[in-house]
């Protein structure tokens, strides 16, 4: 079996660290689906056992901890979809945007355009070097390591160009809701 | 409201160093997640912002990249290279970010307010650029047909000869198969010029061909209409803040600087019809007026709210 030994290093690991994954998940703020979350955790490490496609995991645990914080941030963000969805059709019917047509599709369509030219403005303004380190390793999905290398700085200073461009971000999303 | 900015920066360096494969310190961040019940929600804000941040811009081509298609590098002044940098990309707009609100009026509205740019990219290889002042109305099932209202915009259409573009103009209808042009429309008048490729101007009727260098004018409410050679470099030259004036009446100078700069220009009513040609930078108009009298040979002075331009 010792071709397999990186998803059996993988379902091994997940196995003796059930509970510290579980505590973590409710620290997340999982709360009762905590057990449901370990259990979808699971089943996403047996998918990867299954395709074999990824290479094996440098750090086992990192990992999966790492994917137990995707699936957080992924409940998080469709949770608030829904409620985003009945709000932005509250402000489409009150017709309170400027410049748009008298179709609801229309002043929704000039949000979400008004929001993305927003955003890039945001990080434009943080500089070259924050704007791309940001896209790099959001966008393009890079890892900080590389980044470093990559832009010639120190993992530190990858790491507060990071801090900037989230600090910029969650500041126009505080204006932005408050609109 | 301190606290809530203390936690949201604690958040913020967590969510730099998570967000990374290489992360280790599950163990910490846990300790830190249970120290208090509002620092998941804090950090479940930050992540969640950067995502869609990330998922706005990966809509839209990155500015200063240059994986554009080769094309003729010859010609630097080539109108298509200047959606893919500069100033304008920071503007340019992902309509695919949008298509879970495409469900219903197939009509929306596009736009500018003057002194602003905007560009536009929808599916089927279109982009527009929008000038100042200017209103467009598009067809969300339909990518390859518009209808300009008000203003000017510069048009680039990929070539599909089996889907012409069509562009309304008030009562004027112009067809094109894959082509860079620029059109305009103010109260008098439509214009458009073509920089690559050719538009068919009212195909039922006068059938004219405009091809590059060339600009078709045509008075509102006429079916008379005027050819005339313009250099190719003032197609779209508004994106890089040039206005170039061929024959222009001072009335349609006031108002393309209007649109173009935000600044309000009018022409004096004795001599509104008075014809002038010259080229301005839009920079120097903003910062001052009165720049734009003797590149035109025109006097202009205050009045009323507005910059009027008139006989010398």
């Amino acid at each position: 079996m010792a071709a397999n030994d990186s998803s059996t290093g993988l379902e091994a690991v997940f196995l003796e660290n059930r509970e510290r994954l579980r505590r973590f998940l409710v620290a997340r703020g999982a709360g009762e689906a905590a057990e449901d979350l370990l259990h979808e955790v699971w089943l996403k490490i047996a998918a990867r056992d299954l395709g074999r496609s990824s290479g094996p995991v440098a750090s086992p645990l990192s990992y999966l901890f790492r994917t137990a914080d995707l699936l957080m941030i992924d409940r998080y963000r469709s949770a608030r979809q829904a409620v985003r969805r009945e709000r932005d059709w509250g402000v489409a019917q009150d017709g309170t945007l400027p410049g748009a047509s008298d179709a609801p599709s229309a002043e929704r369509h000039l949000i979400g355009r008004e929001q993305t030219r927003l955003v890039a403005e945001a990080l434009a303004a943080l500089g070259p070097r924050v704007e791309a380190i940001f896209r790099r390793h959001r966008v393009d999905g890079v890892p900080q390591r590389q980044l470093a290398q990559e832009f010639g700085v120190s993992l530190s200073t990858l790491e507060s160009d990071l801090r900037r461009a989230y600090a910029a971000l969650a500041q126009l999303k505080e204006q932005w809701d408050e609109v | 409201m301190a606290r809530e900015d203390a936690i949201r920066e604690e958040a913020i360096a967590w969510a730099a160093r998570t967000g990374d494969p290489g992360f280790e310190e599950w163990d910490a961040f846990t300790t830190w997640l249970e120290e208090d019940a509002a620092h998941a929600p804090a950090y479940d804000r930050v992540m969640a912002t950067a995502d869609d941040a990330a998922e706005a811009l990966a809509t839209v081509p990155q500015p200063g990249n240059d994986n554009a298609p080769a094309e003729d590098s010859a010609d630097q002044s080539h109108p298509r290279r200047r959606f893919l940098g500069g100033a304008m990309a920071a503007a340019l707009i992902g309509v695919a970010a949008v298509s879970v609100w495409q469900l219903r009026d197939p009509a929306y509205v596009v736009e500018t307010a003057p002194g602003e740019t905007q560009l536009v990219e929808l599916e089927g290889g279109v982009q527009i650029a929008l000038a100042g002042n200017t209103r467009l109305v598009l067809q969300r099932d339909d990518p390859r047909s518009a209808s300009l209202e008000r203003g000017q915009a510069l048009f680039t259409v990929d070539h599909d000869p089996s889907a012409p573009y069509r562009l309304t103009v008030g009562e004027d209808t112009l067809v094109d198969v894959g082509t860079v042009f620029e059109v305009r429309r103010d109260a008098g008048a439509m214009s458009v010029a073509v920089s690559e490729g050719e538009v068919l101007f009212n195909a039922e009727r006068q059938r004219v061909r405009v091809r590059p260098g060339q600009r078709l004018t045509s008075a509102a409410g006429s079916d008379h209409y005027v050819v005339a050679a313009i250099p190719l470099a003032e197609v779209g030259e508004w994106q890089e803040g040039r206005l170039t004036f061929r024959d222009a009446t001072l009335e349609q100078v006031a108002g393309n600087l209007s649109a173009a700069t935000g600044t309000s220009f009018t022409a004096s009513p004795r001599a509104a019809a008075r014809v002038v040609s010259g080229s301005l930078m839009l920079d120097s108009v903003e910062a001052d007026p009165r720049t734009v009298g003797p590149l035109l040979g025109v006097s202009v002075r205050y009045q009323a709210g507005a910059w009027e331009l008139g006989a010398l």
